[in-house]
């Protein structure tokens, strides 16, 4: 077996990075495109290639949960389980398919068809309960949709085609604006010419030919734009942090690893409106002095990679990046590097590692990324949604973005609605908001009629909030008054019916999985708990568990190397202590959630 | 200088000191899994939390810089409750190994759970189940389970022998450190992870099962595989014979040396210390008759009987060879007995052809003292000087030929030595191992290894170190320059030197000879040091 044929191919790759071992991620890629898997000659071949130990390959191969270590189907199924799906059905839809299938999950049909694969979410809540079959995005798909799951069983069968080829069902996507969904309404994209028929490119001129960087920093300050991955750090405060006299060059990295169970936004900016992206990324390259830009994104992004991609080119063709950006003098060149199937490269230092050709595992600070980031040099890392809130600063004025928000945070959000409502889709709103203006007018309520049982305001790491606690704004410091986190802007509802029990299960289940596993507290904290809770699930419950699980919890907090463990720890906190009625119920009637299947599916 | 408080102490540290570091200065010890000194920074097992004035959160001592004015407590309530914490995280999954690991009793799980720990186990759920007892290397076995995945030894493939073996493969609580498939942990330093590795993840080959550590003495030595002397640790068992099929030279570690060996050594050196106690010469043994050349045991008193007088009436007509394997004390004393009294023309045995040196720690000259024989003027004979000597003896041009442990046969070929053998020559052979020359000789003279005497061996940096005393010399052999000393008073030389002590020979070498100038033994202590020489003291480009 030779993987000679694929060495040209590499070689421009490898020229792409400023260190070879940064193309290990695309290297792997290139040969499980070729071959289907990734054998340990494949595994030889890119060592060689990078100079590296073999056995760093095999800590890349093992840690990323879409690089193959064997043979699977021509065709991969996958089902998501995370809380948005399971909500809607997903584990039943699961056992749907491997009926079909006559497999169950993890396994290959005996003619090699089709593998079928349990995945943690895949961020496309809004379509839940969702499939992806290799590259296609694919929902709702109810578990009662026999007709549905028939057809997409009969497509898995026959040969794939692009995810271009077939475009994807468009639940409610908003493209009322003012900043960033104003040109979502064309699901097949919006590109280059029809983006700057739209004024688009025009902020990026203002800036190159006629702006200093310490004022565009200035107005991104002003505007108070804080950062949308979740942390919510000011982003003009950041990019000045960069040291405007070393001699090292400056990075900017996009952020577009999209990874937090019931967020979806970042992919639909990559989608239907990515020159946006790229002109807000040539405003902060300026003004970090950054003349090289990566965009990290997540390896199930096979469409958004492919259309920024295209919009990459667009815009090389165009003149509006490279070595003289519209004749400005100023430099920028972009990459778009893939990830492979990792949660937590979300975090920004373990993008960074994971950009560097390593297994993503977060840093140590010190040193903060600003100071010495990608390749030991000063990086700015940015949420793609944050980069392209940036134009509008720069052409509107910081004031009229400052005043869309609330007083210390600027402009709107993307908001992903998912689980229990009527409307589920993603919603653009000032981020002054309330969390019950968004269920109940934009997604049109509890589903069936039903009661509100309880809703997780920012993605699965925020601290759940009953039905009582709605009535906040959604900004991030109005959010964390009321003790849980703005986040990722991933608002997950539940019903009357939800079992709460369930819904632990599905966290636990998410973070012991995704741990980077390098801190003992996390790594050995989220383990164990996934076991108790497990063990609760199937009816072995003892009271005292609960109380392990808090003092697990609270032990792991503040202790690691990243906040990943607080993330873990937070919705068994929240759970346990405002529905332990709930699971003390639960553990002593000694049912399984095996047994008592959720309640929410005869309505899905 | 940033100066901060730690435990209600104020210490003044150079600016980019730790403040693990930092702690360590004022003999405080911050518990710690994955920080090492001579490793990059990892952060991962958490154990070094220590309490910072005005954090909200524990700070990891690894990997905080001190600043002017901090205030640190590694003792406080709440930085106990965080190693307690960190250390029934690490238990979880660890199995209750202790009474069959070889690690137990040095084992900082253990220890830092007796200091640290000691809570009312919670932890109920099944055990993540991983490989024990892999055997990953000629040196080396790997139990999975008992790894806490700190990365140490991952840290020094990569980054000190820079053969990347390890690697930590997959991900949360299913992460586990492996080799890849069909790789052996087999570099010159492979050993040195055992070391590392603070629990019993990693564990020697050669020491499986064979003794508890705490029947175990220990000595500082320094290595005698070759001309680095790179410091070590011997440990060994004198009054439990039956702990190491009767060697009593259990394991040898290696010593922190800033200049020398940081705390490191090559694999060559830990485990090539067998000869110590095997194919030893024990007794004095002498040729019966000269037709049968067959030998027999004799003792001490015959030997110096016979051999005195011989010396007396040398007359110059004495060749000797020795070897820079042989301490500076020894080398001096047959200098001084054998040369300045007795007229011997004294030649060392070249350096072994073949050895290879690396650019880290391992030299090509597998002897380690050619530069103490260089420092007593002992320099290195041509090419051909003990094949000459040889020949000047077959010719009958000496009386006698006394040989230090080398072995004629390798030096100059198995004829030469029996023609040696046959000729009228007194052929003495001093030493302490078989080899094939010993029988060849008509007398045999056995002599204590250094780690039996003391004594010192100067490093390919001009670094005068210790080799220390282990135990005694086993059976009758004897210190060299005790054997010297009698033959010569035996001899009636009048001004015969009397050492009772390695001491007082190093005393003797300070005294006359520049480059010791000043030392003592004492004062060499545990770093040694530098003698003072302009002369080259290692032949420079021989890797
Ligand atoms: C466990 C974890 C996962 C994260 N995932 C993401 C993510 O998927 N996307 C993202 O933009 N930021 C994510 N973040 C936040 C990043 O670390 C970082 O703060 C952000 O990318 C900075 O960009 P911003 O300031 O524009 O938000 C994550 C953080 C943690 C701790
Ligand atoms: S907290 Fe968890 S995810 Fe973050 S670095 Fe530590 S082990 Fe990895
Ligand atoms: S084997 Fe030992 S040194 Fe290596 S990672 Fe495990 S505990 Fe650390
Ligand atoms: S490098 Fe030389 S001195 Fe050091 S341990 Fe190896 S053989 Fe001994």
């Amino acid at each position: 077996m030779s993987f000679a044929h694929l060495s040209t191919r590499a070689d421009e790759i490898i020229a792409l990075y400023e260190y070879p071992q940064a193309a290990m991620l695309p290297l792997m890629w290139l040969v499980q495109n070729d071959h289907g898997w990734i054998p340990p000659e494949g595994e030889a071949w890119v060592a060689e290639r990078l100079d590296v130990a073999i056995s760093r390959v095999r800590e890349v191969l093992s840690f990323y949960g879409m690089f193959r270590a064997e043979p699977m189907g021509r065709r991969e199924l996958k089902v998501c389980t995370s809380l948005s799906c399971r909500l809607r059905g997903s584990e039943e839809l699961l056992e749907a398919f491997s009926e079909t299938f006559g497999i169950r999950p993890g396994e290959t049909t005996a003619d090699g068809a089709v593998s079928l694969t349990k995945v943690e979410c895949l961020c496309a809540c809004e379509l839940s309960p969702m499939v992806q079959l290799d590259e296609r995005f694919i929902g709702p798909v109810g578990a009662q949709d026999t007709g549905t799951i028939a057809a997409i069983a009969q497509d898995a069968r026959s040969e794939p085609t692009s995810p271009e080829a077939a475009p994807e069902p468009s639940p409610f996507i908003d493209s009322s604006g003012p900043i960033l969904s104003t040109r979502f309404a064309d699901p097949g994209g919006v590109w280059f010419d029809a983006y700057t028929a739209d004024g688009g490119y025009e902020a990026a001129r203002k800036v190159l030919t006629g702006m200093e960087p310490k004022e565009v920093i200035e107005q991104v300050i002003a505007a108070n734009l804080r950062g949308l991955g979740g942390a919510g750090f000011p982003a003009g405060r950041k990019w000045s942090f960069v040291p405007t006299d070393g001699d090292k060059p400056v990075y900017l990295v996009v952020n577009a690893d999209e990874g937090e169970p019931g967020t979806s936004k970042d992919r639909h900016v990559m989608e239907r409106d990515p020159h946006a992206l790229l002109e807000g990324m040539l405003i902060a390259a300026f003004a970090i002095g950054a003349h090289k830009a990566y965009v990290y994104i997540r390896g199930e992004y096979f469409r958004p990679a492919q259309r920024l991609q295209r919009a990459v080119d667009e815009a090389y063709e165009k003149g509006w990046l490279g070595s003289d950006v519209a004749g400005t003098g100023f430099a920028l060149d972009v990459v778009v590097h893939r990830g492979a199937g990792a949660y937590i490269c979300g975090e920004e230092t373990a993008l960074l590692s994971s950009l560097e050709g390593s297994k993503g595992q977060p840093k140590l600070k010190p040193p903060f990324p600003a100071i010495s980031g990608l390749f030991g040099c000063p990086t700015i890392v940015n949420n793609v949604e944050t980069i392209a809130c940036v134009p509008f600063i720069l052409s509107h004025g910081p004031e009229r973005f400052a005043a869309i928000g609330t007083e210390r945070q600027g402009g709107t959000r993307l908001f992903c609605v998912s689980g229990h409502v009527e409307r589920p889709g993603v919603f653009e709103e000032p981020v002054g908001v309330t969390l019950r203006e968004l269920i109940e007018e934009r997604a049109g309520g509890v589903r069936g009629g039903k009661r509100l049982k309880a809703v997780i305001p920012g993605g699965l790491s925020a601290r759940i909030l009953t039905a009582e606690e709605i009535d906040i704004a959604m900004d991030f410091d109005s959010v964390g008054a009321a003790g849980s986190m703005a986040g990722s802007a991933g608002v997950i509802v539940m019903d009357e019916d939800t079992c709460m029990v369930r819904t632990l299960d599905s966290a636990a289940h998410f973070y012991a999985d995704e741990s980077c596993g390098q801190c003992s507290p996390c790594r050995e904290g989220t383990g164990w708990i996934h076991r108790i809770v497990k063990r609760i699930g199937a009816g072995q419950g003892k009271l005292g568990d609960l109380d392990d699980l808090l003092t697990i919890s609270h032990d792991m907090e503040g202790r690691t190397i990243c906040v990943f463990s607080e993330a873990a720890a937070w919705p068994v906190q929240s759970y346990i202590t405002k529905f332990r009625g709930e699971f003390e119920d639960f553990i002593r009637s000694g049912r399984s959630l095996q047994g008592a299947r959720s309640p929410e599916v005869s309505n899905a | 200088m940033p100066e901060l408080t730690i435990d209600g102490r104020k210490v003044s540290v150079p600016d980019g000191t730790t403040v693990i570091e930092a702690a360590e200065q004022l003999g405080i010890f911050i518990p710690r899994y994955c920080y090492h000194p001579g490793l990059s920074t990892a952060g991962n097992c958490r154990m070094c939390m220590v309490d910072v004035e005005n954090s909200p959160k524990p700070q990891i001592a690894c990997n905080l810089p001190a600043t002017e004015g901090m205030v640190v407590e590694t003792e406080s309530e709440q930085a106990r409750k965080d190693r307690a914490a960190v250390l029934e995280f690490l238990l979880a999954n660890h199995p209750l190994d202790c009474p069959v690991c070889d690690q137990a009793g040095e084992c900082d799980l253990q220890n830092y759970y007796m200091n640290f720990g000691l809570y009312d186990p919670r932890f109920s759920e099944q055990k993540v189940k991983k490989e024990k007892a892999v055997e990953v290397g000629p040196h080396v076995m790997l139990d999975q389970e008992r790894c806490i995945l700190c990365s140490r030894c991952v840290r020094f493939t990569d980054e000190i022998t820079k053969t990347g073996e390890f690697g930590i493969f997959n991900r949360g609580d299913r992460a586990e450190l492996g080799l890849y498939p069909g790789e052996t942990l087999d570099n010159p330093y492979s050993a040195n992870v055992v070391d590392l590795c603070p629990v019993g993840a990693l564990t020697e080959r050669s020491f499986r099962f064979k003794a508890r550590v705490w029947y175990l003495s220990s000595t500082k030595s320094v290595c005698g595989g070759c001309s680095r002397g790179c410091n070590t640790d011997l440990h060994h068992v004198t009054d439990r014979p039956h702990l190491n099929d009767a060697e009593r030279l259990v394991r040898v570690k290696p010593r922190f040396h800033a200049q020398v060996n940081e705390w490191w050594m090559c694999d060559e050196g830990r485990y090539g210390h067998g000869w110590i106690d095997r194919d030893r010469l024990g007794e004095v043994r002498r040729r019966t008759d000269e037709a049968s050349r067959r030998q027999v045991e004799s003792d001490w008193d015959a030997a110096e009987n016979a051999l005195a007088p011989a010396l007396a009436a040398a007359n110059g007509r004495l060749g000797v060879v020795v070897s820079a394997t042989q301490t500076t004390e020894e080398l001096f004393s047959v200098r001084e007995v054998l040369g300045e009294r007795f007229g011997a023309r004294i030649v060392v045995a070249p350096q072994a052809p073949g050895g290879k040196g690396d650019d880290f720690l391992i030299q090509a000259d597998k002897a380690p003292n050619r530069a103490g024989a260089r420092l007593l003027g002992l320099s290195d004979a041509p090419a051909d000087g003990v094949e000459s000597l040889v020949d000047a003896a077959i010719a009958g041009e000496l009386d006698s030929l006394w040989v230090f442990g080398e072995d004629l046969v390798e030096l100059v070929g198995a004829e030469k030595t029996r023609s040696l053998a046959l000729s009228d020559c007194l052929f003495v052979y001093a030493g302490t191992n078989d080899n094939p020359t010993v029988s060849l000789a008509r007398w045999v003279l056995p002599t204590a290894v250094p780690v039996e005497a003391d004594g010192t061996f100067v490093n390919c940096d001009g670094r005068v170190q210790r080799v220390g005393r282990a135990f005694a010399p086993l059976a009758q052999a004897r210190e060299c320059q005790r054997v010297l000393c009698e033959l010569a008073s035996r001899a009636g030389v009048a001004d015969a030197p009397s050492w009772s002590t390695t001491a007082e020979v190093f005393a003797a070498i300070a005294k006359s000879t520049d480059a010791f100038a000043g030392m003592s033994f004492e004062s060499l202590g545990e770093q040694g040091a530098l003698a003072a020489s302009r002369e080259p003291l290692a032949e420079a480009g021989t890797p």
